[in-house]
């Protein structure tokens, strides 16, 4: 082995145990009393306890924010999905003005800043009466979803290959079920992590959330920072539960989000 | 390609119909309050105008915050260009296909999690007396070296972890756009006995430069998203070494003076700034 590949291969293998350390680190904090947590030396070899996710797990808030997060993500990622897949459709099949802005203009729903989004939001919701309501967040994640869904999927649909689709006309199917039986399908996979993604960003989010509930449509993340705000002792370990919780949704997606990262980029070479 | 009449309308109608109702709403109601005197404790409020644009310009913590964003957005950005195409060329010359599978797997999880999360899990690794990142400094001097109690020392701090979920995750796509190239250029320089650092500054990366600067976009797009990273590792601390924008906005709106309407007015620069100037920036590129 050359000099340099070994130092690249260290480089590599540092930045690995980057990832994996503080990964592991946490989720053995996740079992640690406090004794055992709050020690000059990190503790590798400890009695495991169950203590901190118990106490995670019945809390009553910690139960009403998971269902929290479940119903408005659920519903934002669903209503992003239903209106972003076929939008992305025609965004990638047919090629003029008006669809070209459409794709710049979802892309450019990200460059809005989340604060200018989240207290015009809630004055609106306040004075609706929807501030604090599960409904108002699954609308203003709508944001998010739409526009993500629609921004990943025009590739996937601009992988299908044309001439599958003619091949269906010239088998007599319409439009709508060229669509549903032959382009959606042949995209799948592309699509479902795009979907996946739009999840994983709405499940994370943070700002808005906090700023547009009080105390009913609460989720999960605002749970989870609120847990360090009880006073100077800090509840480490159960701290450390709720961060374990929090990730595992979105590690269970990294599979599909992984697939569709390589399929995405494996379609550009067959295809040159 | 024939799509038919109805289907273009009925399938793009509705999504951007919602999307242009989402867009335009919150940013009218927006420039709207900032042109008041709105608090969050009186609803009645009175049209003052620009009163709240002005004021800005003499608010010595507006222009803190201000330069701060600049300098976050500085910071992490080009560390995270750095950091993924150092990554992704070291994956590339020297990681087998196998490995390169499962590096990338790994690379990506950090920025799948959620930021709060990942700002836990840090801010826990950087506490004085606990930490494990700073346990050697405690094993070997004794010290309880209190990193995010620093302005300089926060705003890294904050930024290390920004980018521990960006560059990585970088890394892995500038690796799948390194093996997507065509390798004739490449067995070409190396039968010219050309070195491989002189390979990848040389030939590559100026191959790849459009998809760099697409990125480059993207993270400073991303990086505009920093409150939550801020919000738990820092709050703006120490005093206001790292608060942001969002941040002042939010403390503004919603935790000191509960003065809504110069929040807005602060958000609503903030989105005249990254609106106009990412739009320029992206139009201009893709022509």
């Amino acid at each position: 082995m050359k000099p340099v590949t070994f130092v690249l291969r260290l480089v590599l293998v540092i930045a690995a145990l980057l990832v994996v350390l503080p990964l592991v680190w946490t989720l053995l904090n996740a079992f640690k009393t406090n004794a055992d947590l709050l020690v000059s030396t990190p503790k590798l070899i400890f009695t495991p306890v169950w203590d901190n996710m118990e106490y995670v797990l019945n809390r009553r808030s910690v139960a009403r924010a998971l269902v929290n997060s479940l119903v408005i993500c659920g519903w934002a990622v669903v209503l992003g999905a239903v209106l972003g897949v076929p939008a992305a459709y025609v965004i990638a099949r047919v090629k003029n003005r008006i669809t070209q802005e459409a794709q710049f203009f979802a892309l450019s729903l990200r460059f809005l800043p989340p604060v200018a989004v989240a207290i015009p939001m809630m004055v609106i919701w306040l004075g609706l009466g929807l501030y604090d309501s599960r409904v108002a967040l699954i609308i203003t994640y709508m944001t998010i979803t739409v526009s993500i869904t629609i921004w990943l999927s025009i590739p996937a649909f601009e992988r299908v290959p044309l001439a599958i689709e003619e091949a269906a006309r010239v088998d007599r199917l319409g439009p709508y079920a060229t669509f549903f039986r032959i382009a959606l399908p042949v995209a799948k996979l592309q699509v479902l992590s795009a979907i996946a993604f739009s999840f994983i960003l709405v499940w994370n989010e943070f700002l808005l959330a906090m700023m547009l509930t009080t105390s009913r449509a609460k989720t999960l993340p605002i749970i989870a920072s609120e847990m360090s705000q009880l006073g100077m002792s800090v509840p480490w370990g159960i701290l450390n539960a709720a961060v374990v919780l929090l990730s595992l949704p979105p590690l269970i997606l990294l599979a599909l989000v992984g697939a569709g990262l390589n399929s995405a980029f494996s379609a550009k070479t067959s295809q040159e | 390609m024939r799509l038919g009449r109805s289907l273009p309308v009925v399938f793009l109608g509705p999504a951007l119909m919602v999307l242009i109702i989402l867009a335009a709403v919150p940013t009218l109601y927006a420039f709207n309050i900032s042109l008041q005197n709105r608090t969050l404790s009186a609803p009645d409020a009175d049209y003052i105008w620009f009163a709240n644009y002005l004021a800005m310009f003499s608010d010595d913590r507006f222009l803190n915050a201000l330069w701060v964003s600049l300098k976050w957005e500085v910071l992490t950005v080009s560390a995270t260009m750095i950091v993924s195409m150092g990554l992704a060329i070291a994956m590339f010359e020297a990681a087998s296909p196998r490995w390169r599978k499962v590096l990338s797997i790994l690379f990506i999880i950090p920025v799948l999690l959620p930021r709060v999360c990942a700002a836990f899990v840090w801010k826990f690794s950087f506490h004085p007396l606990y930490g494990a990142v700073t346990w050697p400094a405690r094993a070997i001097t004794g010290d309880t070296p209190d990193i995010l109690s620093s302005p300089a020392g926060a705003m890294f701090a904050v930024a290390f972890v920004d980018v521990w979920q960006w560059g990585l995750f970088f890394a892995v796509i500038i690796l799948k756009l390194l093996e997507a190239l065509p390798p004739q250029p490449l067995e070409a320089a190396r039968i010219d006995r050309a070195k491989r650092w002189e390979i990848h500054a040389y030939i590559t990366l100026p191959m790849l430069k459009l998809p760099l600067i697409s990125l480059l976009l993207v993270k400073a797009i991303e990086s505009l998203r920093s409150f939550d990273l801020v919000y738990v590792m820092t709050r703006g601390g120490p005093g206001v070494a790292t608060e942001t924008l969002d941040m002042y906005a939010y403390s503004q709106g919603f935790i000191e003076a509960g003065n809504i309407s110069y929040a807005s007015g602060m958000a609503v620069v903030m989105l005249v700034l990254t609106v106009v100037m990412f739009t320029v920036i992206w139009k201009r590129l893709n022509q």
